[in-house]
């Protein structure tokens, strides 16, 4: 019981909010202008800005592939590209990016006769506002990127500042070592990189054989129709479209890819599908519902290896390509002026 | 309601202590006590108001029991006291059992092909049912103080330690809610209480819910059957152990804070239990409320170590099987009382006398590996992680650690990042690994709470308040108590 016997004293109050204030204070200075986590958000930061780059310097009409690693890992623009005849960026990156800064970054390179094809997965619908607002971008955003920051809705602005925890405060200085260091960063040998169009590749089948016991058990979980119909993502979805509309944007929504044995029920697909239709877009479901065996994927359900990569992309140009001829057929004007140059990507 | 809830720390605590004082204020100190009963109810049925009738029930039913004991233990009637103590304590152990035993008692120990019985188990029925049973043990002794039902429910539902405890002796408690004093707010009492429930409040939402996330991902792979490496294994059983203390720990500290606040003292709960350089003395620091209560209600009335050493290590044994099955309905929670009566036994019986440091470790090591039964879903995961850590699936690292420790290689298997740890990213690893070694300095290398200074108290205030801010109000998940469910 030696706890009674230390006392705070009279000062014990002002001694607490003090305390309390100096935290906040070291906190917000260390997160907003010392701590970085250059290894894990850096790499995020760095293929969001690559794929941008990309979008911004190639013209109007294109076709913008946006969802999370789903979009980059089982989509190939550079596949797609020749097969609907319009330049193509992948712009897939990572579930947990906030869909609302994904959006707001890449409605700045977006213009009239665009298409943006979305086959965002599940958990993008279902993410809830607690956990979109406290997401890597966050922590990007108020380290790197105040502009976008300041314009979310403010919420977004305390939630950014509140992003980073006890993880984050210990890998900062981790990973600024580790840059120092020159340390061996086994990404690129173990799954891939990213290609010029954004498209992840070198994941092959050879490298996939490391998760094979992964996969063969991996269970699948699935979002209830009524999740998909009320999730905040959906909500985001929803708003992008909505602005879309207005400026003469295309989204067409897709499916993820899944498992052939462990398929989204029925139910749920119809609610991903009302996501869009309700909203006036078009939504491309390929004959096999994007459902592959698990011998065809990478390392998670939402990662085809490459060569399987290489088959949906086909699948999905196939389908695309209709629809691109004929949304190009009644393109309508730019309202925001006139497209960037067409540049060929390069690896 | 969860204290490591916004809805707790922004709304019910202010208004359950503002208005406690003011009660004592205007009405004086019974409808202080009034309203802490009634603030205590309203805390219990925000989870389930329904159960609210069975705590009121279980209050009045047992202070009828006490007020008879004491009557009769008073008269000079102490066998009458003593029947009717042991009618009291079935009463109790027959409601804790039909709520938390019957479906373990018929499917799991007599294996009887039934359809599970539709029991929901109240929440903290085990806390409430142990409170009273001290306190008709202490009525039956006669030297309890008879203040009335007013003050008795007070203590019994009390909200700082309704939920998980402590678990205070009637006798340490009854006084300090009977002073006159009591309803006077004390500026030093706010001050020190809110600073340990600041902090306690810390060691849940910044420490154990970080190594929640760990150990999660390890036990659920153990689950699905999953071949853990040696690293992995082991990092999930010591998060897990780091899980544990700062959740229960934490807890415990913020009861022990909020009673501070309301001007009431309760003993300590935990003392660095994982610095014990033995076994026994693990138990004399780790949840020392229960170790207290099964001591004095169980371990001594079984005989203790009176009548020799074969039938001390039986006691010993029964108890700490008794004290695992007070933590749940299950088999698992069995083989960890076992487990702690073996090394008990083992403890009493060679007494070895090895330097503070090699205790040290080997008590750890001990705890650690008792802890898998205990966290795991069952035998199948118990055994699937204690085979990890035996090294049995091999012993696998990152590349990139491999790669710069080329040594490495001879020991463990170069691959591009474990699955089963953390996150499963290429620098989950050092992630992992760099919270582990922050949570076990803490726990081995710090003081603990009840130990700093005012000062020290406050540098670790300063330390932990901004992520105890981003975690309570920010983190998109909010993870219960994991005592909640005993």
């Amino acid at each position: 019981m030696r706890a009674s016997a230390v006392g705070v004293g009279r000062s014990g109050c002002p001694r607490l909010l003090a305390a309390c204030l100096a935290s906040l204070l070291i906190y917000a200075v260390a997160f907003g202008v010392i701590l970085d986590r250059p290894l894990m958000l850096g790499d995020l930061q760095r293929q969001i800005d690559a794929k941008l780059a990309r979008a911004a310097t190639i013209a109007s009409p294109k076709l913008v592939i946006l969802a999370g690693s789903n979009g980059a890992y089982s989509h190939r623009c550079e596949t797609i590209e020749p097969i609907i005849g319009m330049p193509c960026v992948n712009g897939g990156v990572a579930v947990g990016i906030g869909l609302d800064y994904l959006f707001a970054r890449w409605q700045h390179v977006l213009h009239a006769g665009d298409i943006v094809y979305l086959p965002m997965e599940e958990a993008q619908y279902v993410r809830t506002r607690a956990a979109t607002v406290v997401g890597p971008d966050a922590a990007i955003m108020f380290r790197h990127d105040w502009r976008t920051l300041a314009s979310l809705p403010p919420e977004r602005w305390l939630a950014a500042l509140f992003s980073f925890d006890l993880r984050a405060a210990l890998m900062g200085p981790i990973e600024a070592v580790l840059i120092v260091a020159h340390f061996h960063d086994p990404r690129p040998e173990a799954t891939g990189t990213i290609n010029a169009w954004g498209d992840h590749i070198g994941h092959t089948a050879e490298l996939a054989a490391t998760s094979r016991t992964v996969l063969a058990t991996a269970p699948s979980y699935h979002a209830s129709a009524e999740q998909i119909r009320t999730g905040y993502g959906t909500t985001l979805i929803g708003g992008f479209s909505r602005w879309a509309a207005t400026h003469g944007v295309r989204v067409i929504g897709g499916l993820p890819t899944e498992f052939a044995d462990a398929p989204m029920p029925d139910a749920t697909l119809q609610a991903i599908r009302s996501v869009y239709a309700l909203n006036g877009d078009d939504f491309v479901a390929l004959p096999n519902f994007s459902r592959y065996p698990r011998s065809a994927f990478f390392d998670t359900g939402e990662h085809l290896n490459e060569t399987w990569q290489v088959v949906h992309s086909k699948l999905l140009a196939e389908q695309l390509r209709w629809h691109c001829a004929s949304i190009a057929a009644v393109r309508p004007a730019d309202p925001a002026g006139p497209p960037a140059p067409r540049n060929k990507p390069t690896d | 309601m969860l204290f490591n809830s916004p809805a707790f720390v922004m709304g019910f605590l202010p208004l359950a202590v503002g208005g406690f004082f003011l009660a004592g204020r205007v009405g004086g100190p019974r409808w202080a006590l009034r309203w802490l009963v009634a603030a205590s109810l309203f805390f219990y049925g925000w989870w389930n108001p329904k159960f609210v009738f069975l705590l009121l029930g279980s209050i009045l039913a047992n202070y009828g029991f006490g007020q008879q004991i004491l009557r009769l233990a008073r008269g000079g009637r102490p066998q009458a006291a003593r029947r009717w103590l042991i009618a009291g304590v079935a009463a109790n152990l027959a409601l804790l059992g039909w709520f938390k035993y019957a479906n373990f008692l018929v499917q799991g120990v007599l294996r009887l092909h039934t359809p599970e019985l539709d029991i929901f188990l109240p929440l903290a029925i085990s806390f409430f049912t142990f409170q009273q049973i001290m306190f008709l043990a202490e009525s039956e002794s006669g030297n309890r103080i008879d203040a009335g039902l007013l003050p008795y429910a007070s203590l019994i539902a009390f909200f700082p330690h309704l939920i998980a405890g402590p678990i205070v002796r009637p006798r340490e408690i009854m006084p300090q809610l009977l002073a006159v004093d009591l309803v006077v707010p004390r500026a030093q009492n706010i001050a020190e209480g809110s600073t340990i429930f600041l902090l306690g409040l810390a060691k849940k939402v910044v420490l154990a819910d970080t190594f929640a996330r760990f150990s999660d991902v390890g036990f659920a792979a153990a689950a699905h059957g999953a071949s853990l490496s040696f690293i992995e294994a082991w990092y999930a059983a010591a998060s897990y152990a780091l899980q544990i203390y700062f959740d229960f720990s934490g807890y415990s500290d913020m009861a022990i804070g909020l009673a501070r606040m309301l001007n009431v003292r309760f003993p300590l709960n935990f003392a660095s239990p994982y610095k014990a350089t033995n076994i026994a003395d693990f138990w004399r620091r780790w949840h020392i409320t229960l170790s207290r209560f099964l001591r004095d209600y169980l371990y001594i009335p079984l005989g203790g170590n009176r009548h020799g050493e074969a039938r001390r290590n039986v006691n010993l044994m029964a108890t700490m099987l008794l004290g695992g099955l007070w933590h749940g309905a299950a088999w698992n929670f069995v083989l960890w009382g076992g487990l702690h009566g073996l090394y008990l036994i083992v403890h009493g019986q060679f007494r070895w006398q090895l330097p503070a440091f090699v205790g040290r470790a080997l008590t750890l090591l001990v705890v650690i590996v008792a802890w898998v039964p205990f966290r795991a879903s069952g035998m199948g995961a118990t055994i699937a992680m204690l085979r990890g850590m035996l090294g049995y699936n091999g012993i696998a690292l990152p590349q990139m650690i491999v790669h710069a420790f080329p040594p490495l290689a001879a020991i463990a298997t170069p691959v591009p990042l474990l699955p089963y740890l953390g996150d499963a990213r290429t620098l989950s690893f050092p992630e992992v690994t760099a919270c582990l070694a922050v949570g076990w300095t803490i726990v081995l290398g710090l003081p603990a709470v009840h130990e700093l200074s005012a000062r020290a108290r406050g540098w670790a205030l300063t330390s932990g308040f901004a992520f105890t801010v981003q975690a309570l109000f920010f983190a998109p998940h909010v993870t219960p108590f994991l005592y909640f469910r005993f």
